[in-house]
């Protein structure tokens, strides 16, 4: 009886870290996406007074879900060695306005609708992909939150709508302008657009 | 830094330059999953040159890119499609979601939806999935009966019948038929040759394209207006978001168009 305790003690220890790293991903994932769903369910911060509110907490919560830089190194690819420190600063910050304003656009449409987590794939030694499917009358659309293991911590680095990657489509929007013009006409690109 | 030729990939840049442990340092290729530019062979051995490639094959996605000869031509049809929406399709559906109630607009879907399963048996049968096209052939039969003519989906709703969507250009993508090149369609959208063709195959599979005397029929046309107004109905806004998140909506959509149809081509 001891023996059989004993060795079911080391089997839990040895497979432990096999846990924390699975469940890690989809578990951080999962809070980080519900918690932005929260915000946007909130019936206090509805209409114009609690516009404010709301959109810091969105904010908060989009913080602690996505790594902006990996998403703009990723998006920017090998571009992201042409553009200057000071460059590269900007265009996260830049970038980073233009992505939280369209993923809210995306899941406020979002918000009556079931979400649910369903799986998670390993991608890379440090990459995770995180399945969920939204259910809604009009059907299920999937949606893929591709993390990246950093100091501890999962951070979303891309997210895929069905089969749509966002990283590559961005790619391919700003590899096409940065085909024919320098670093610094991107930048302006996006200055524009946030001064809207 | 300005570089006098920014379209020539840096020679050095994919698997020499240590990556750096700064977060805006500079980056590898297999760093932001990127294919290492061919370029980089002539600086690189081709021992480097294969294991970055490799690498990147395990962490990346290959990028699929399609030609796009006839730009000119798909970017006036974008911009009349664009223009279609904004005065056309956006206000009808509008004024048509004011006066029907959801619940109407919903039998409607589904009474198209029905229509449509010839198009997904026949693909699914021809994809090597017999079991998804008897279960397509099962729902229609359910539907045009105990959902009467297919305006309920009694199928999925009594039963749990789940089909699966099919359409002949991803059947001839399963054959390993390419895209061809880019082709924007005036009313319809991002087409390619290959998908444009499989649009038309479809067409012939549909009912609706029989109660008229021609192919493209008055009543055929009418009944597909009438599909595109409901189902516009249930995505108004969703068209506006996408353009607001775009920085070039052409490339946008035909990037979208592009990863759509190869997702279900490789992976549904």
């Amino acid at each position: 009886m001891r023996k059989a305790l004993v060795g079911l003690m080391i089997f839990v220890i040895s497979m432990a870290p096999f846990h924390a790293f699975g469940g890690a991903a989809l578990d951080t994932v999962t809070t980080n996406v519900n918690s932005v769903l929260d915000v946007l369910r909130d019936p206090k911060l509805k209409g114009e007074s609690g516009k404010k509110a709301k959109e810091q907490k969105i904010e908060a919560a989009a913080d602690k879900l996505f790594d902006y830089v990996e998403l703009s190194k990723r998006t920017l690819g090998l571009n992201w060695n042409k553009f200057s420190m000071d460059q590269r600063k900007e265009f996260v910050e830049l970038f980073k306005a233009l992505l939280r304003n369209t993923y809210i656009d995306r899941i406020t449409g979002y918000t009556d609708q079931k979400v649910s987590f369903v799986k998670e794939m390993p991608l890379s030694e440090t990459t995770i992909e995180v399945q969920s499917v939204v259910v809604s009358g009009n059907g299920r659309t999937p949606i893929n939150y591709r993390v990246i293991k950093k100091e501890n911590n999962w951070k979303v680095y891309d997210v895929v709508i069905e089969g749509v990657s966002l990283v590559n489509n961005y790619r391919t929007q700003f590899r096409e302008i940065l085909g024919n013009n320098p670093p610094q006409a991107l930048i302006d690109t996006l200055r524009k657009r946030a001064g809207k | 830094m300005a570089q006098s030729k920014p379209q020539e990939p840096a020679a050095p840049a994919a698997g020499i330059t240590p990556p750096s442990s700064d977060e805006y340092g500079d980056v590898t290729a297999k760093d932001v999953g990127e294919r290492a530019p061919s370029s980089a062979s002539a600086g690189a051995s081709s021992d480097e040159y294969g294991d970055v490639a490799t690498e990147d094959g395990a962490s990346a996605e290959p990028r699929e890119v399609i030609a796009d000869p006839i730009k000119p031509f798909n970017i006036a049809m974008y911009h009349f499609n664009d223009k279609l929406y904004f005065w056309a399709w956006k206000p009808v559906a509008t004024g048509y979601k004011y006066v029907l109630p959801r619940e109407i607009r919903g039998l409607f879907s589904s009474f198209y939806a029905n229509l449509k399963a010839p198009i997904r048996i026949v693909n699914n049968l021809l994809q090597g999935e017999p079991g998804y096209a008897g279960k397509e052939l099962a729902s229609f039969l359910i539907n045009s009966t105990i959902g009467v003519g297919g305006l309920r989906n009694c199928a999925e709703e009594c039963f749990g019948l789940r089909g699966r969507y099919a359409d002949f250009g991803q059947t001839l993508g399963k054959y390993g038929v390419g895209f061809g090149f880019y082709l924007v369609l005036p009313f319809v959208g991002p087409s390619s040759v290959r998908d444009g063709f499989g649009f038309l195959v479809d067409w012939t599979m549909r009912p609706q394209t029989y109660i008229g005397d021609e192919f493209f029929s008055y009543e055929s046309v009418g009944l597909y207006t009438h599909e595109q107004i409901n189902s516009t109905s249930f995505h108004l806004g969703e068209y506006e978001a996408f353009k607001k998140a775009s920085v070039d909506p052409y490339v946008s959509m035909r990037d979208i168009f592009i990863q759509y149809r190869k997702n279900l081509i490789e992976n549904r």
